[in-house]
């Protein structure tokens, strides 16, 4: 499903220039639960955001479904994006003004779904995330486990094949840390493809296969068993 | 403490460059136009001022109802002047002028054009403040034939100012001496003359008829207060001093012409309210009006308002960002009163900057505003008394009004609520804001209806079937140059190739020539029955060299010997005097004395012309009698040319032929239209740039806006974004607030904007309707401006990455 290939990605700043990214070279396969390690600022987060289709590289290919998108412009970007790919924030990112009905529709007004089958469908997956009683809550009325199942609840409410999903605990305590595995793992067995940044080899432990980063490097794949 | 606060405050503006350029730049591009206005608004109302007595100067004027007939004049008879002298003490002086048509004045061999030469009483100069450089200003015009010149005149045929003595000649043959040199006439005045001849010189001022209207009298009063006096005087005044001419010239007395439904009367006009509120028949020269006054003093306050709404909109949106800074000033112990002064002035700072260049570019714009306007405004010491302390009021009221919001609104907060970010979160939710955008679009959008309204008007006038041609039509301004050599001119322009007709007469629909006669329905000289046309002296050649046409009979003839007698009158004038066939109806005219029929001169109808318009399209078309006639005042010469250098080349030379010392003097009818027209379209193009600037300042003020909601909401753009949003569901987003209030401001204007401009236009007799696509036009076309300009900036927020939004938190 992704191959990239010797992608870079800098930073420059008046004074110095970071490389985030240096020479990454990965892929993924559908179906597959990746979860990406490493010490913090080795690039982890700049990688997912360029997975994401967020951000773009400034060398190397990215093919996504064997398209070449690393030179997609915004526009066409957000087109792949919105029909492909969820995203999970370890700040959960809900629109404030916004409900928490309101927040996991938008994604399926931006793909033009209809109205009836919307709150279908927002229904369901509230229902499935079990914070249907707090529908019409705003984000900060509710506790962080239950802001980051709303978010979770955004990101398949399209049904992507991909969900990427950046620190999805590092901001919950370990029961609350743990239901959301629980989802994510729910969601790879029903055949979502799912890329996981984490510093938790706990959490780690819920996926398939890990990719240890260093200095915008891979260092090491381990399978799990 | 104060520099600290500048300091702070300077620091501030540079750290949000961009938003501090928009906020200078609008506001200084709305003072500057609001200067250049109030420069003329106040050149406009200080018209005649320059007379150290100029509250106490008044003009005579007359108004005169003779059956159906209504003339108001601006000129007296001529005993009035020395009558009311005479017969008043508080009249302390009284002065004539009138005005002399195109003079040509001799210097050397050349023989030059002059259009500002009045006949004026010796007075003049005891009554208006026209100081004289040279001569005895009390005796200088008591003589017959002398003439005081102005200083640029002077120096244009002797060049020298010291020119007493010297001799002036005017049309060839008569030599004036010059007794005085007066300083030019100020360019506001309400008469614009270069030369003051003595009225003893022109034996017809001795006349004491009281029964015509044909001198500007003007009087010095002793006091102002006298006004309401002689104003009540007038009509036994009238009574007793026309009575008995009324009795023998039209056989009744006073009494019964008043009774008839007829009258005279004379009224007093101060000299201040001559340029901008009087439009009579005899002015001496073109007015003003209130109207445009009162238009460029809203245009100028409306500028001044969108700029200063701007202004406030864009710092009360950024005070918002600024909740935080408030806040953690607060904790840090900044008393309320400190966080004020430091809002003001930053706001005070801004306004100080705009003003300066508001200042500097208005001086440096004021020549080409001067071109525009067709004014000479300078800016002198003098106008820097009145506008040093308004501008400096400009500066503290605009400064504090803008800063006041966010100065008192923000630093009432407590600070734990402004930390926790509480306030940042609303940008719709400020109803002032909404407010003041609806309020600026509203205002755009009223300018733009003017706009529209004004120009569809003058291209209206312009285009308008006036009942005659005027294009291809040279006419000869100086053909009474050719004395009675003219119509000999006229037959050898005939031969030429290109040249199709010819008319020889002064009266022309574009010329000035007015001849105002009265004439009766029947031999009784009934003035019940009575008409007041202009008539005109023309040839046979008139009516198809000026390509009119003919509604009912026929034109002259010259091979017909009765149409000496004959008249052809225009549709008005048949109107008027209730004619269904005109033809052979019959008009009778006095020829002074007695009330008799023997005393009459009978002329018939012969034809009736298709109504031409002559006067301003203000004003509805007049009767007009046309009669045959010698008049060399011009000839009007049809061209039907294919070269027309050469045919001019050819008209010139026949000319030199005849007249090998004087030049010819020519001008073309279109152009003489079209100068007649220029005040108004020097309106439709100073409305237009105002206009234009306007909405610029409204527009900076709708990116400054869009741009600030556009980063409020970034994070925001950042998720939905991430959700799949794409560019376009994000422009329309951050674009839809703002066209809510677009649309609004259109249902508020519209209406009012309709109302305003047919207003306008009642004062045309000939008019356009307001057609409801202007409006649609003026809406779609602010509606557009506003989107393309939001657009700018939610494109820019759309497009970037939405990695780089999300980080900014
Ligand atoms: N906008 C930016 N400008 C400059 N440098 C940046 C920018 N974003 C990231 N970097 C740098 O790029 C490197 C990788 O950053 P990244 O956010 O991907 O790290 P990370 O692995 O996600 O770290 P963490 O585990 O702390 O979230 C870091 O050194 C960081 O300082
Ligand atoms: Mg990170």
């Amino acid at each position: 499903m992704i191959k990239i290939t010797n992608l870079e990605k800098f930073y420059r700043t008046e004074e110095v220039e970071t490389i985030a990214l240096n020479k990454l070279s990965m892929h993924v396969d559908t179906g597959e639960f990746v979860a990406i390690m490493g010490p913090s600022g080795c690039g982890k987060s700049t990688l997912l955001n360029i997975l994401g289709m967020l951000d773009d590289p400034d060398e190397g290919s990215y093919v996504f479904n064997s398209i070449e998108v690393a030179h997609f412009n915004e526009r066409k970007r957000a087109d792949l994006r919105k029909h492909n790919i969820g995203f999970v924030f370890q700040s959960f990112n809900l629109i404030d003004e916004l409900t928490v009905f309101e927040n996991v529709e938008l994604p399926l007004i931006y793909t033009g779904v209809t109205t009836a089958e919307r709150v279908k469908r927002v229904e369901e997956v509230l229902d499935k995330m079990q914070i249907m009683h707090r529908r019409n809550h705003y984000p900060q009325q509710l506790s962080g486990g239950q802001q980051q199942r709303v978010a979770i609840a955004r990101a398949v409410v399209n049904k992507p094949k991909l969900i990427l999903a950046d620190e999805p605990t590092g901001n919950l305590d370990s029961s609350n840390g743990n239901d959301v595995m629980e989802l994510l793992t729910d969601l790879n067995e029903q055949g979502t493809t799912i890329i996981m940044v984490t510093h938790s080899e706990h959490d780690a432990r819920y996926s398939h296969r890990i990719i240890r980063l260093l200095d915008g490097q891979t260092v090491m794949e381990n399978i799990m068993v | 403490m104060f520099k600290n606060y500048i300091k702070t405050a300077f620091r501030s503006l540079y750290k949000n460059k961009g938003f501090t350029a928009i906020n200078i730049l609008g506001l200084a591009l709305g003072l500057t136009t609001c200067l250049l206005i109030v420069l003329y608004v106040v050149d406009e109302l200080s018209y005649d001022h320059y007379n150290v007595n100029h509250e106490r100067i008044y003009r005579v004027n007359e108004d005169l109802k003779l059956g159906d007939n209504k003339v108001d004049y601006a000129v007296c008879m001529p005993p009035l002047a020395k009558t009311l002298k005479a017969e008043y003490p508080y009249v302390i002086e009284a002065a004539r002028i009138k005005a002399a048509g195109t003079t040509h004045v001799k210097k050397g061999d050349l023989s030059i054009v002059e259009n500002h030469i009045a006949f004026t009483d010796a007075s003049i100069f005891s009554v208006f403040t026209l100081p004289m450089i040279n001569g005895n200003p009390k005796t200088a015009l008591s003589e017959p034939n002398t003439v005081v010149i102005t200083e640029t005149t002077a120096k244009k045929y002797f060049n020298t100012t010291d020119a007493i003595g010297k001799i002036i000649v005017f049309n060839d043959k008569e030599n004036y001496k010059v007794t005085g040199v007066i300083k030019d006439v100020p360019k506001q005045s309400h008469f614009n003359f270069d030369f003051f001849v003595s009225l003893e010189s022109f034996p017809d001022s001795r006349s004491n008829e009281w029964l015509r209207s044909d001198y500007n009298t003007y009087v010095l009063l002793k006091d102002k207060s006298y006004a309401n006096q002689l104003n009540a005087a007038f009509p036994a005044f009238l009574q007793k001093f026309s009575g008995s001419q009324m009795q023998s010239e039209l056989n009744m007395s006073y009494d019964q012409f008043e009774k008839n439904g007829s009258y005279f009367r004379l009224n007093l006009i101060a000299l201040d309210d001559i340029h901008l509120k009087s439009n009579r028949s005899g002015e001496l020269g073109p007015n003003g009006t209130t109207q445009y006054v009162y238009i460029f003093s809203a245009i100028a306050l409306f500028i001044l308002l969108i700029a200063c709404v701007n202004f406030m909109n864009l710092s009360t949106a950024r005070s918002a960002n600024r909740a935080r800074e408030v806040g953690v000033r607060k904790v840090l112990g900044s008393s309320r009163q400190h966080l004020i002064f430091q809002f003001l002035a930053e706001s005070v700072m801004v306004t100080l900057f705009a003003t300066i260049i508001a200042v500097l570019a208005a001086a440096v714009l004021l020549p080409v505003f001067n071109q525009i306007a067709g004014k000479d405004i300078v800016l002198t010491v003098q106008s820097f008394k009145w506008l040093a302390p308004s501008v400096f009021a400009i500066v503290i009221i605009v400064g504090t009004l803008a800063g006041s919001y966010p100065a008192f609104f923000l630093s009432g907060f407590q600070p734990i609520a402004v930390l926790k970010g509480k306030l940042s979160a609303g940008f719709k939710g400020s109803f002032l804001r909404s407010f003041l955008v609806v309020f600026q679009f509203s205002i755009s959008i009223l300018l733009i209806v003017g706009t529209l309204v004004i120009y569809n008007q003058l291209n209206f006038i312009q285009t308008k079937n006036l009942g005659y041609n005027r294009n291809q039509v040279l006419i000869v301004q100086n053909l009474g140059e050719l004395g009675n050599q003219a119509g000999v001119f006229k037959q050898e322009l005939s031969h030429l190739p290109g040249v199709s007709n010819s008319t020889m007469t002064g009266f022309l629909p574009t010329s000035n020539w007015k001849n105002t006669r009265i004439f009766f329905k029947d031999a009784t000289l009934n003035q019940k029955q009575s008409l007041f046309p202009q008539t005109w002296e023309v040839d046979a050649d008139w009516i198809p060299t000026l390509d009119m046409k003919m509604v009912q009979g026929r034109n002259f003839s010259k091979n017909i010997s009765t149409d000496s007698s004959a008249i052809v009158i225009n549709e008005a004038a048949a109107k008027f005097l209730g004619y269904k066939n005109a033809i052979n109806q019959q008009l009778y005219q006095s020829l002074g004395g007695k009330t008799e029929i023997s005393n009459t001169v009978i002329y018939h109808v012969i034809g009736v012309v298709k109504d031409f318009h002559f006067n301003s399209l203000r004003e509805k078309i007049e009767p007009v009698i046309l009669k045959m006639g010698q008049n060399n005042g011009a000839l009007s010469i049809r061209l039907n040319a294919s070269n027309l250098p050469a045919l001019m080349a050819q008209i010139k030379a026949k000319w030199a032929g005849l007249s090998p010392n004087v030049q010819i003097n020519y001008s073309f009818m279109d152009q003489d239209f079209d100068a007649a027209y220029r005040s108004e379209q020097r309106i439709g193009k100073i409305f237009v740039i105002f206009t234009t600037l306007a909405i610029v300042i409204a527009c900076l003020g709708l990116f400054g806006l869009a741009a600030y909601a556009a980063e409020q909401r970034t994070k925001e753009i950042g998720i939905r974004k991430v959700l799949g949003a794409d560019v376009s569901a994000i422009v329309a987003m951050l674009s839809k607030d703002f066209v809510k209030l677009v649309l609004l401001s259109i249902i508020i204007a519209s209406p009012l904007a309709w109302y305003l401009m047919n207003k306008w236009l009642q004062d045309f007799a000939y008019r356009i309707n307001i057609h409801w696509w202007v409006i649609a036009i003026a809406g779609a076309g602010a509606l557009a401006i506003a989107i393309i300009t939001i657009s700018f900036q939610s494109f820019k927020a759309a497009l970037a990455n939405p990695v780089n939004s999300l980080k900014d938190q």
